[in-house]
Order: C-alpha cells, then structure tokens, then sequence
C-alpha cells in the first residue's frame, strides 16, 4: 500500500516537474475542471450497499453544486470509477489528470451504530498530487444532502479561496395572482431550492423578508397593521412580534453580520431616517438627521460601517458612515439614481440598483466608491443581495408582462440564470453559510 | 355574425330586467333611480361627490402639492370640517418605477403632505391619519383619503 503511494507520488512529481508552465497558467483565474468520482464507503454485507447507494446520490448531488457555479466545471460523475476505501486518502492521480481533472473530490459514507452517518470529504489538486482539504460531517441518516452540500462548499473554498453558498438559504416573498388581488407570503428554502416553505400567511401585504447571518431569524415589513411595520420572525418555530412596540411607518430592516442588531428606516413625519435596536427590542437609536429620505442601510461585514441610500443632495445617491452614524459621506456621483445598496460578505463590493433612462439595473462598485460596474440591462431589475460567496447576486426582475422572477448573477459579467421556484416571486435575500 | 352578437344583446337585456324584478316587486312600481347607500357607503359617495374626488395626484418622484391638488384638497377640508365625527385614513403611493424601501418612503410622504395642508385648512388633525402603500398597488404616484369611520 504505501509502496503504491510512494511510486504514485514520485510520478507525479515527475510529471509535476515536466509541465511548470501549465502550472503557472492555472494560477490565473479560469475554470477548474473537477472530477467527482462515486464515494467509497468502510462498510460491509447490506450496510455496505446502503451506504454506497447514498454515496453515489452524495456524488451526483456534489456535481450539481458545482456546476452551478461559475468557477468549477465537474466531470460527468460515472459509477464505474468507483474505488476503495483506503484509496480515498490516496487517490490515482495520473488517471484524472488524463482525464483532464485539476482537482478530484474523493469521499466516502460511513453508517454508524447510533443510525447516524459520517461524512469524509477530501479535495486534491492533481497536478501537485497534493491534498488540499478534508473535513469530516456527522448528520442524520436521511440528511445526506447536507452533507454532500457541506462537502461542496469545501472543495470551493478550497479552490477558490471564497465560501461556498451550498449550505445556505433564500428568502424571499412569495406572489400568486396579479393586481390587487395577489397574495404575497415570505417563503424560504434551500439554496438549491429544496426544503421549500412558507413563513407567513397569505393575508397581508409583506414585503423585504431580510435574513440573520445563519438564517435562524428573517426581518420582513407587513401591512398587516394598516401601514408598513418591521416583523422579527424565528424561522423554526414561526414564532414572530413586531421589532418596534410603538406603531409608526418602519421598514428596510437588516441584521448586523453578528445578527444582534436591527439596522431600519422609521418615518417621522415626512422625513425618513436610520436607526438601529437590538434584535429582542430596545430602544432605537437614530443615526440619521438629514431633511429627506434616508433608507436601505446594510453593514459592513466587520460591523463598523454602514452603507446607506439618501436624496440629501436631490436625488437617491449611495452614502457610508461609521455604525454609530459619525463621518457620513456620499459614495456615488454618477447619474441617475442609486438604490437598495447590499455591501459584499468579503467587504470588498457594495451591490445597488441603479435608475436611470427609464430602466432600473444591478450593479456594484468598490467599498471605496471606485470600479461602478453595471451588471445587468433592466429594464426592471431590483434589490440586489449578495450570496455568502462575494461572487453572486441575487435580484428580482420584472419582466414585461409585470410578472416578478427571482435571479442570480455571477459579478465576473455571465448571463443572470432564473431561480426555479413554485410561483412568482420578488425581494430575494441569501442567508450566510449555515454552520 | 350580427345575429349572433344581436342574440346576445337581447340575453343581455334579459337579463338585466330580470335581476331588476325582486326590487319591482318590493319597491313598488316607481324603481329608485340610485342604489340606496347607508353607513360609510353613503359618506363615502358624498364625500367624493362634494370634493370633486378622493384622490390628488403628484409629478414624478415629488411631493408637493399642485394647483389642481390643493382645490380638491380644499373642497375635501370643507367636507371634513362639516363631518367632524368622520375619521378619514390618508395612503400616499409611489410611482411603480421607484425602488421597493424607496418608494414606502415617498408614499408616506405625500400622505403627510396631504395631511398638513389639509391641517392647514383647519381640519382637526385628529380626523386624520397618514400611511404608505409604497408601490405596491398598481397605479400612478397618488395620495387616496379613505374614509374609515
């Protein structure tokens, strides 16, 4: 055994040696062919073909994962390459770099005594015949798509150094009907849209369901009152109340990235301003005085800044201050109107919707207010949210017959791709990574 | 062709006769001319018909009141200053081209503008109540005064 190891290592070494030109070239930022053979497993007799059935869906649902990004392209998983377990944590590199494979995912699917199944997920760069990362899960016995999920976002982070958005969630409202007469309910699911529910009765307008870092709360504004006011809603027990015990016009709420904290909009009169409450209630303190609409604030990821939309200068343009409301100072100059800005997970970017020529459009600009970039044509795009990658958007469109369609983006400039939901839908929002 | 949409003239006049015959019937041979409104209907109906209308219109992405605004506004402060027990909800909308938070905010503000300066003509501000609709009920950008008790 460690014979083969040491001659396979050497050749690739070998080959490794032979080729540092097409080394360096992968450094650059293309697509990474991955190879996901089927996951191996320790097990014996029937546990063993149990647990090789769950490890091939594991598989099958690791290759969806990435081939719905943009960066990794998976080989077409084939149940002939199986391999043994101790061949897990030492895999044939020379057959997947023939097969043209820059990383192979190997792992495999345990059943333990308890019901319960382990999880090992491994991730090598075939070139170098070098490990990257490996990690290990514990989950239900009926809950393997998580762990496929958690094994996914292993191999991402390890060949892109960004997290994953496999084991996070999408909120958003649910439409069905059209005009007055349409309901609206905060629905969520699974990133890949599995585990679909909804949150909230088809009674009341709701609107802007807005999620807590690891989607255990979601912050969402009702009419159910009689005017527009923030809800908090636990998302495992539907458990909800409203943020402020006071009435008045409240809305635009967001979690601070550590989730204690409410950033929202209040109406005094006709002048509308920031102000942030902790999450179980408080007292709010405003952060905003300016005559005007001040709205959307959304943090920084460190939670010392917020980024925020005001018409203090005549029209909607993006501002930044510090998160106790000091140092306010306007980001953009452009155009038009800019809207809704959501600031990026790594805190490079600040996403926003901009108007402008009858067209309302995605688009992002540096947290320095450098680099604008329009990423998509409208002409009824709005309310851009980040996915926990940094990489993606999510957004709602209004195509021409004023229906609503949920979509995501890539910012390195692809086609935006539909969500696939039950019905119509508006005011999408990505939770973090879950764990 | 002109027979068949004759044919469904006639069903149409049938029709409508026929719903009429049990208010004939109740009502004696004279019909009323006007459905008869009570309660909130009736103030309803008034109030739109002495002011002219219920709703008062905005320029884009603004709101100040316009000339044709503030005459309706006044003939609906005449009203209300005549009703002082009716207690009326103002619904500021925004024009659907705006941005969702945005648009809550420019709703409630023309809400609070129709509110003041019907204040300003002297209706009690207790009669009177503001809110948002934003952009979520199809229409142009607006103020309605709804009429609730």
């Amino acid at each position: 055994m460690n014979k083969v190891r040491g001659f396979i290592l050497a050749a690739s070494a070998a080959l490794y040696a032979a080729a540092p030109a097409q080394a360096q070239q992968s450094a650059a930022p293309t697509v990474s062919v991955v190879a996901v053979p089927p996951f191996a497993t320790p097990d014996s007799g029937p546990t063993a073909n149990q647990s090789l059935g769950l490890g091939w869906q594991a598989t099958q649902m690791i290759v969806s994962d990435l081939r719905s990004t943009a960066e990794l392209m998976p080989l077409p998983p084939k149940q002939k390459d199986f391999y043994s377990y101790p061949e897990v944590t030492a895999p044939t590199f020379s057959k997947w770099r023939a097969a043209g494979a820059k990383t192979l995912i190997t792992g495999f699917v345990q059943s333990r005594p308890d019901g319960r199944l382990t999880f090992g997920c491994y991730v090598y760069d075939v070139d170098k015949g070098r490990e990257l990362a490996r990690k290990g899960f514990v989950v239900a016995g009926n809950d393997w798509r998580r762990a496929a999920h958690k094994c996914s976002g292993v191999a991402y982070t390890a060949v892109t150094g960004a997290a994953g958005v496999f084991d996070t969630r999408i909120a958003y409202v649910a439409e069905s009907g059209s005009g007055d007469g349409r309901t609206r309910r905060i629905a969520i699911m699974d990133s890949d849209g599995f585990d679909h529910r909804y949150l909230t009765p088809a009674d009341s307008i709701v609107l802007t369901p807005r999620l807590s870092p690891k989607a255990v709360r979601v912050a969402y504004v009702s009419f159910a009152s009689g005017q527009p006011a923030i809800q908090v809603l636990d998302v495992d027990t539907g458990a909800k109340r409203p943020l402020l015990p006071t009435g008045g016009v409240s809305f635009a709420p967001r979690f601070s990235p550590d989730g204690e904290r409410i950033v929202f909009s209040m109406m005094t009169g006709a002048n509308a301003d920031i102000y942030v409450v902790g999450t179980g209630g408080g007292l709010p303190q405003r952060l905003t005085t300016a005559p005007g609409i001040d709205t959307d604030p959304s943090f920084s990821p460190d939670g010392t800044k917020i980024v925020f939309e005001s018409d203090r200068s005549g029209s909607p343009q993006l501002y930044v201050m510090n998160a106790d409301g000091s140092s306010q100072r306007r980001l953009t100059f452009g155009g038009g109107w800019y809207a809704a800005p959501d600031w990026s997970p790594d805190g490079q970017w600040i996403a926003f919707t901009r108007r402008g020529a009858g067209a309302r459009r995605i688009g992002i600009i540096a947290a320095d207010g450098s680099g604008e970039r329009v990423l998509t044509t409208g002409p009824g795009d709005e309310g851009p949210n980040w996915a926990a990658s940094s990489r993606e958007i999510v957004f709602q469109r209004t195509d021409a017959t004023r229906r609503n369609q949920i979509y995501r983006i890539a910012i390195d400039g692809s086609e935006p791709r539909k969500l696939e939901i039950p019905q119509d839908g508006t005011d999408p929002d990505w939770s973090g990574v879950i764990d | 062709m002109r027979k068949a949409m004759l044919f469904v003239m006639i069903a149409a006049l049938a029709g409508s006769a026929s719903a009429q015959l049990p208010g004939l019937r109740k009502r004696g041979p004279a019909p009323p001319a006007q459905p008869v409104l009570v309660g909130i209907d009736a103030l309803r109906a008034d109030f739109i018909g002495r002011s002219g209308a219920d709703t008062v219109y905005f320029g884009s992405d603004s709101a100040v009141l316009g000339v044709p605004a503030k005459a309706t506004l006044a003939a609906q402060a005449q009203w209300l200053l005549q009703h002082p027990e009716v207690l009326v909800r103002i619904e500021g909308h925004a024009d659907p081209s705006d941005t969702r938070d945005h648009a809550l905010a420019v709703g409630a503000r023309r809400a609070v503008e129709v509110r003041d300066y019907l204040v300003l003509l002297g209706v009690p501000a207790v009669q009177l109540s503001a809110t948002s609709w934003g952009k979520e009920r199809p229409g142009a950008g607006r103020a309605v005064t709804v009429l609730v008790r």
